[in-house]
């Protein structure tokens, strides 16, 4: 989806825009910044090579979220009309708000989107829709799989964040975290919902995992 | 005294460019003949730094030789191999060539004036005076030198530009994109607030490519020299960075902010628009080019229609599925009531799976 918006100015620490749409002046301000939101989650840095590393980082975690909604609405084009489809919808849910979420940063920082994405929008609906054609089983396993996967990217992330500079990195520290402790919950999610009960378990982890990661490597590798 | 300087292959060592440098004023005044080739047949041969050294020497040899309007002290050759030894001491070197020819020359001893500046400072200074010259000279090095001239320095400051016409094309582009970002930004500031109109899309796009090219105008005429500068292969990186901010910086203020598969086709459709748009302004000869803007106006104008066209296919498309999965299910439905013995599980997964 695309959305069309006018800049709006905000002020830098409030959480109300500085103007309604009527248009008033307002002389209190400290300084203005262009953004949606009241907080930035990106710290404003003027460091070339740190910009291009923080918007990399948002390509990949945006492409990702991209691909596991994609995922989810493959699992519910299969399984929709069955038990697990209430639970397989509330996970879905839970990653169209991370998409959205990336969507407004990406939007906020003018972050490049990757040019892969009609790729793992395929990519993503084919595994869900191939894993939830074995069965409930294998719609949890691939679940389990992706989402271990995405943790462990989200992690190796936090780990780079931590080591370079955890005071800067603090809000985009807390929005990673969070999002990869609802990732984990539904890792376990699936555990809890006999995802391990599978013979071709085994076989369908290490794909589902092998996908995600060449996945995050390309997207690493082609936006390096 | 005079050498057969005309050869690039006889300038080999240090102490020769330094004595032909020293001569130059002579080689000048008796055949015309700039030397700036054998200060640049020096560069492959050695460091930048000490190249640096030399030409700031020649800078303040020269400009003084040349210009006579105050009395030099001989370039000390301690402080070039200081300023060549160290990057940091540039911002030194660099002092005693300022802004005021007539006055910092008496800085050389060490200490240096309160505004010195950069030499990306006085390179942009530079460049931007040369613009004055380029209707006279093109875009070349000879403009650079005339304007180097004007500003009070000697006109072997080209060697400073390692890319020559290139660097004064891409510093020009560079400008011009810069204010148009600033336009933007201001018209944006009146818009969020209230005191002026938001456009629509497509009269903002053509409002801010005409804006852009109307920048061009007072080099129109030698803009096609400019236009194969930078498809140069050494620069088509540059030239290609400046175009994509460009066009990043139009759509962002016309409010785009897709962050699918559309952020690519749009800027992708624009930068047509503004290549082909400049093309034809090249060879423009109506009247305040009115042809070019009514040919921009018709190319924005197939841009809008597609979009639409592929929104409607879209939909088409869309209602076309829908009524062919209602058929599906009407005639699945049917055969399940017909025939319940069957194993209807993987029929039901496989409905599912269509719609």
């Amino acid at each position: 989806m695309h959305r069309f918006v006018r800049p709006q100015l905000m002020l830098r620490d409030s959480k109300q825009p500085l103007l309604p749409r009527a248009g008033h002046l307002c002389t209190n301000h400290k300084s203005v910044v262009s953004s949606v939101r009241g907080y930035v989650v990106l710290p404003p840095t003027s460091d070339e090579e740190e910009k291009a590393m923080l918007h990399r980082m948002m390509r990949v975690d945006h492409a990702g979220e991209y691909g596991a909604n994609r995922i989810y609405a493959g699992q519910m084009a299969v399984l929709g009309r069955t038990q697990i489809s209430p639970l397989i919808q509330e996970m879905w849910d839970q990653e169209k708000q991370h998409l959205r979420k990336f969507n407004e940063i990406l939007a906020e920082n003018r972050v490049r989107p990757t040019l892969l994405l009609p790729l793992w929008n395929i990519a993503g609906f084919a595994l869900g829709a191939g894993s939830a054609l074995l069965g409930k089983e294998g719609a949890m396993a691939c679940t389990v799989a992706v989402e271990e996967s995405i943790s462990e990217h989200y992690n190796s992330q936090i780990r780079t964040l931590m080591e370079k500079d955890p005071e800067k990195y603090t809000e985009l520290l807390q929005l990673i975290k969070e999002f990869r402790d609802d990732e984990m919950e539904h890792h376990d999610t699936g555990l809890e919902h006999d995802a391990e009960s599978v013979n071709l378990n085994y076989c369908h982890d290490r794909m589902s995992c092998m996908n995600y990661n060449i996945k995050i490597q390309i997207l690493n590798n082609s936006n390096n | 005294m005079i050498f057969g300087i005309k050869e690039k292959s006889i300038i080999l060592t240090n102490f020769d460019v330094l004595f032909a440098i020293a001569t130059n004023i002579h080689v000048r005044l008796k055949t015309g003949f700039v030397l700036q080739v054998a200060v640049q047949g020096t560069v492959s041969l050695q460091c930048s730094n000490v190249r640096r050294g030399f030409h700031r020497a020649a800078l303040l040899r020269l400009a003084s030789d040349s210009k006579s309007d105050t009395s030099v002290p001989p370039p000390s050759y301690h402080e070039v191999h200081t300023a060549g030894e160290s990057s940091s001491s540039s911002a030194q070197g660099e002092s005693s060539e300022d802004a005021q020819p007539n006055t910092s020359f008496q800085d050389q001893s060490g200490e240096h004036g309160e505004d010195y500046e950069t030499e990306e400072q006085l390179q942009a200074r530079i460049l931007t005076a040369a613009l004055e010259f380029v209707p006279q000279h093109g875009w070349t090095v000879e403009a650079i030198a005339a304007a180097a001239e004007t500003l009070g320095l000697s006109s072997a400051s080209t060697g400073m530009f390692n890319n020559g016409a290139g660097d004064l094309v891409l510093h020009f582009v560079a400008q011009c994109n810069a204010q148009l970002a600033e336009t933007l930004a201001e018209q944006n500031n009146q818009v969020q607030l209230g005191q002026a109109e938001a456009k629509k899309t497509a009269e903002f796009l053509k409002d801010a490519v005409e804006t852009r090219l109307r920048m061009l105008i007072p080099y129109i005429d030698t803009w096609p020299q400019a236009m194969s500068i930078l498809l140069l292969p050494h620069n088509i990186p540059d030239s290609l960075k400046h175009l994509s901010t460009m066009v990043d910086d139009i759509w962002y203020y016309a409010g785009d902010r897709s962050t699918d598969v559309n952020w690519y086709t749009r800027r992708a459709a624009l930068t047509g628009i503004y290549n082909t748009t400049e093309l034809v302004m090249v060879q423009d000869s109506s009247p305040d080019f009115e042809e070019t803007w009514a040919f921009l106006d018709n190319r924005i104008k197939d841009v809008v229609n597609m979009a639409n066209t592929a929104k409607q296919v879209q939909a088409t498309g869309e209602a076309v599925v829908q009524g062919l999965m209602g058929a599906a299910i009407t005639v699945t439905t049917q055969k399940m009531i017909q025939f319940p013995e069957r194993n209807i599980l993987s029929t039901k997964r496989l409905l599912g799976l269509l719609f």
